[in-house]
């Protein structure tokens, strides 16, 4: 007759199996937070596709986003925007998403994008002086032209800012009046 | 030769010690110069700041508590006795001190002295001791009571370049900061390294009906303020405490009788 340490542990079976359950499901809820409910990628009223656009089809970004060279936001495209394109467009215009965005154009509403690049209201951030200094736009918005669904690569917090500021030099670019208004 | 490696550290340390990394020379000194020989007390100024900087109005109630914000002011005093009495105005903000006291005292650097002259103050650090307040001798900086709101159409005038102050925060003038940074933005898209002088105009400044007030960079010799500081009338308030002030007011001339 031998001695084992599973009767001991019997008791701890089922807390154990419990335990197990608990952390397969948390993982399973992160990742469906990360991937549905969270604001680094959130489901949009319409499923636009970066990839199609900038990367198949090969439109430059500023197509678009006018404003990014220009004044201090980028804008997001008005919707008689994709209109433009999109009523010339035959091919795709049966496709689910396209009739989406024909009802906010016949009802004449704006689309209710969610941001997903955002800064607080202290900080003070302009694109213009960025893209003016030849940065591109994946430095910080990551592979748009990859991206299906639009997700937030960078943290967009203050050591990240900092931390390019410090590297590239920028002139007075860790002085707080420089960013914070 | 190690006596005279010691020496030169101690020399050294001894020169930090003097200058705490404070800047001695400005990049950009922004004064201001304030002629009272031409304000006339009207409180354009206040208004226009107000406006300009997302002021909030506190209300009869904490006015009366001493907790109003006027990022500008003007104080009224008087001269002489009753049959010949002569009325006076100053406006009083933030004289953006080159030997700030507030900046000494905040223990989290939200107020600090920039590269342009200017003395800072950051919201979002603030940790609202207020000790700054204390130390302040021209009483300019202003302590958020509370988180104040604006009735429902006036929220949409608010400068979307000022950031509204919540509670527990203080705050004071900022030379109008947006302007000058939006100067220096146009000014590196005509490829400038500088700003010319008059491209900054703080709101108090451009409301001014007679013009008694001046902005500009006084390391520029060919300025206005430059100009003006040199009038035989300028003196700085307080000078006796040694604040150093970006602010020159120009005394009221009176005529001999």
């Amino acid at each position: 007759m031998s001695i084992s340490v599973l009767d001991a542990l019997r008791p701890a079976r089922k807390p154990a199996l419990l335990g197990l359950v608990a952390v397969f499901g948390l993982l399973i809820g992160a990742w469906v937070h990360g991937k549905y409910f969270s604001d680094r990628s959130p489901v949009q009223p319409i499923e636009f596709s970066h990839k199609v656009h900038a990367a198949d089809n090969e439109i430059p970004c500023q197509h678009c986003h006018i404003y990014a060279d220009t004044t201090p936001v980028a804008g997001v495209p008005s919707v008689s925007k994709c209109i433009g394109c999109h009523k010339s467009l035959p091919s795709v215009r049966d496709q689910p998403e396209i009739l989406k965005l024909m009802a906010f154009w016949e009802n004449r509403e704006p689309i209710p994008w969610i941001k997903v690049h955002d800064v607080p209201d202290f900080v003070h951030f302009t694109h213009k002086r960025h893209v003016k200094a030849d940065l591109e736009c994946q430095e910080c918005h990551g592979p748009v032209e990859t991206m299906d669904r639009i997700t937030r690569v960078a943290t967009m917090r203050m050591p990240w800012c900092v931390e390019c500021h410090t590297e590239k030099n920028v002139e007075h670019g860790r002085d707080c009046w420089t960013c914070h208004k | 030769m190690k006596w005279g490696n010691d020496l030169s550290t101690f020399v050294e340390k001894f020169r930090q010690y003097l200058k705490p990394g404070y800047y001695d020379e400005f990049d950009y000194h922004w004064t201001m110069t304030i002629d009272l020989d031409r304000c006339t007390g009207c409180e354009a100024c206040v208004v226009a700041c107000q406006a300009e900087n997302n002021l909030p109005i506190v209300g009869e109630k904490r006015y009366a508590q001493n907790r109003e914000i006027k990022w500008i002011r003007i104080e009224r005093y008087w001269e002489g006795e009753y049959p010949d009495v002569k009325m006076g105005f100053i406006p009083m903000l933030c004289q953006h001190c080159d030997a700030a006291p507030c900046e000494i005292a905040c223990p989290v650097f939200a107020t600090y002295h920039n590269q342009d002259g200017l003395n800072t103050q950051i919201y979002n650090r603030c940790i609202g001791t207020r000790t700054c307040a204390v130390y302040c001798p021209y009483e300019v900086r202003y302590f958020n009571w509370f988180t104040y709101t604006w009735d429902e159409p006036l929220e949409q005038q608010l400068n979307p370049d000022v950031t509204v102050r919540e509670k527990g925060v203080m705050e004071k003038c900022t030379f109008c900061i947006q302007r000058i940074r939006l100067a220096k933005d146009n000014a590196k898209d005509d490829d400038r390294r500088r700003v010319r002088d008059g491209e900054v105009v703080p709101a108090c400044v451009q409301s001014c009906p007679t013009e008694a007030m001046a902005f500009g960079d006084s390391n520029d010799p060919e300025a206005k303020v430059s100009k003006m500081m040199k009038d035989p009338r300028g003196y700085t308030v307080l000078e006796e405490l040694n604040t150093t002030p970006s602010i020159v007011y120009l005394k009221k001339a009176h005529a001999e009788s």
